[in-house]
């Protein structure tokens, strides 16, 4: 049932009911500043999710959220970074829930820090720090995760090139993932 | 239940097939973890992250019908008729009656032409030393919400904002060809920041930025 509500990747269309519901709007400025808000910020929104879920369904379904959320919630008379830094929080507590279905117990603590506002352009910075990460792991570890995500190596091909069973790749993959995943906790 | 190689590979097999991985619950906070990183690693693969131009079409259409909706609210009779909008202009776009809706309104309705006069509490940031820029050369920066290009002519430096007029993609600049690209829909805009014409539908200029040279640096109004 769940497959339903995400696939078509744009809850915005699935609930018209939603959508009018926005305070204070019926001045043209506030549809333009509504449009100028999406507008400006529907990329950079998408990028700083994508980053976090690492998959374009997912990426898509909760910036469409995000938005709609974004919708119901506007205030016209938002100064930019209101509006940016309230994007990214209705981003974040987004998150967290996506998570949360994942994993039910609290996940506050696995939330970014909210008071640092993430840059729009997020995927050199996600590049700075994955190579951060992978410099804290041994060789092995490093190497395994390279290949698989950064080269888009099957596990059939990895195993082929580190000389390994595709069985001993998984395994290698698995705690090179938790290490890596504790490393992240730690920061 | 357990974590094991086998879950994690599935779930690693999804994100790196673009699939929607399967939701199934975890055992515990370590195997979310490992999941988060995956998902973070996946990211950071050379060219992903960008969103499809599908997507963001169903999206625009998706906040014009809502914009749409609201201002039909309180006076119905303001409202153009979606058939109207359609006619006078989306021929040709084959993505949907929303989304075409959406690129038409744009058009009529382009964000507010200075993209400073929506900077007003905003500062002067340093972004870059003027010893950096080639001469006639933009150079990509960013710096608060601003998105932009800065081009140096002798000791004159403009800027000018990366996001693309028609669906908010951020522009390339090609050395090759010398001008800014947009990876979604591909429009073209000069470096002066007008439009080319031979994009398939008018689209406003790319907004100036405000910018100011102070002891060598480069500074832009941002916030």
């Amino acid at each position: 049932m769940r497959e339903d509500e995400t696939t078509t990747a744009a809850p915005v269309f699935a609930s018209p009911g939603k959508v009018v519901s926005l305070r204070h709007a019926d001045a043209p400025a506030d549809q333009e500043h509504l449009t100028w808000a999406y507008q400006t910020h529907v990329t950079a929104i998408y990028q700083y999710i994508y980053c976090r879920v690492g998959n374009r369904p997912d990426a898509e379904d909760l910036t469409a959220q995000v938005f709609t959320k974004a919708i119901n919630g506007m205030r016209s008379d938002v100064s930019v970074p209101e509006l940016r830094s309230w994007l990214y929080r209705v981003a974040q507590t987004t998150l967290a829930d996506h998570w949360r279905q994942y994993y039910a117990e609290d996940t506050a603590e696995l939330e970014d820090d909210v008071s640092r506002p993430p840059a729009p352009r997020e995927n050199p910075e996600a590049v700075h720090r994955v190579d951060a990460l992978l410099a804290t792991l041994p060789e092995s570890y490093r190497r395994v995760l390279e290949l698989r995500f950064l080269k888009g190596y099957s596990v059939r091909e990895t195993a082929q090139e580190l000389n390994l069973s595709e069985t001993n790749v998984k395994v290698l993959q698995f705690r090179a993932l938790n290490r890596a995943g504790r490393e992240r906790g730690r920061t | 239940m357990n974590d094991d190689p086998e879950h994690l590979d599935k779930y690693v097999d999804d994100l790196l097939q673009d699939r929607k991985p399967e939701r199934t619950p975890l055992p515990d906070e370590d195997a979310l973890r490992a999941r988060q990183t995956a998902a973070m690693l996946r990211a950071a693969k050379p060219g992903a992250g960008l969103p499809s131009k599908e997507f963001l079409e169903r999206m625009q259409g998706s906040i014009q019908a809502a914009v749409e909706e609201q201002s039909a609210r309180p006076k119905p009779t303001a409202r153009p008729s979606r058939r109207s909008l359609l006619l006078t202009g989306a021929a040709g776009i084959a993505a949907g009656v929303a989304a075409a809706v959406g690129i038409d309104r744009l058009s009529q309705q382009p964000t507010p032409p200075q993209g400073q006069a929506l900077v007003t509490n905003g500062s002067w940031k340093s972004v870059k030393a003027v010893a950096d820029l080639p001469e006639g050369t933009p150079i990509a920066f960013r710096s608060g919400a601003i998105e932009g290009f800065l081009i140096r002519q002798g000791q004159d430096v403009k800027g000018l904002s990366a996001v693309c007029t028609h669906m908010g993609c951020i522009l390339n600049y090609s050395k090759f060809r010398n001008q800014f690209e947009c990876p979604c829909h591909g429009a073209t805009f000069g470096t002066n920041g007008e439009p080319s014409d031979q994009y398939d539908q008018p689209l406003p200029r790319l907004p100036s930025l405000n910018v100011r040279v102070q002891r060598g640096q480069v500074e832009v109004y941002t916030v």
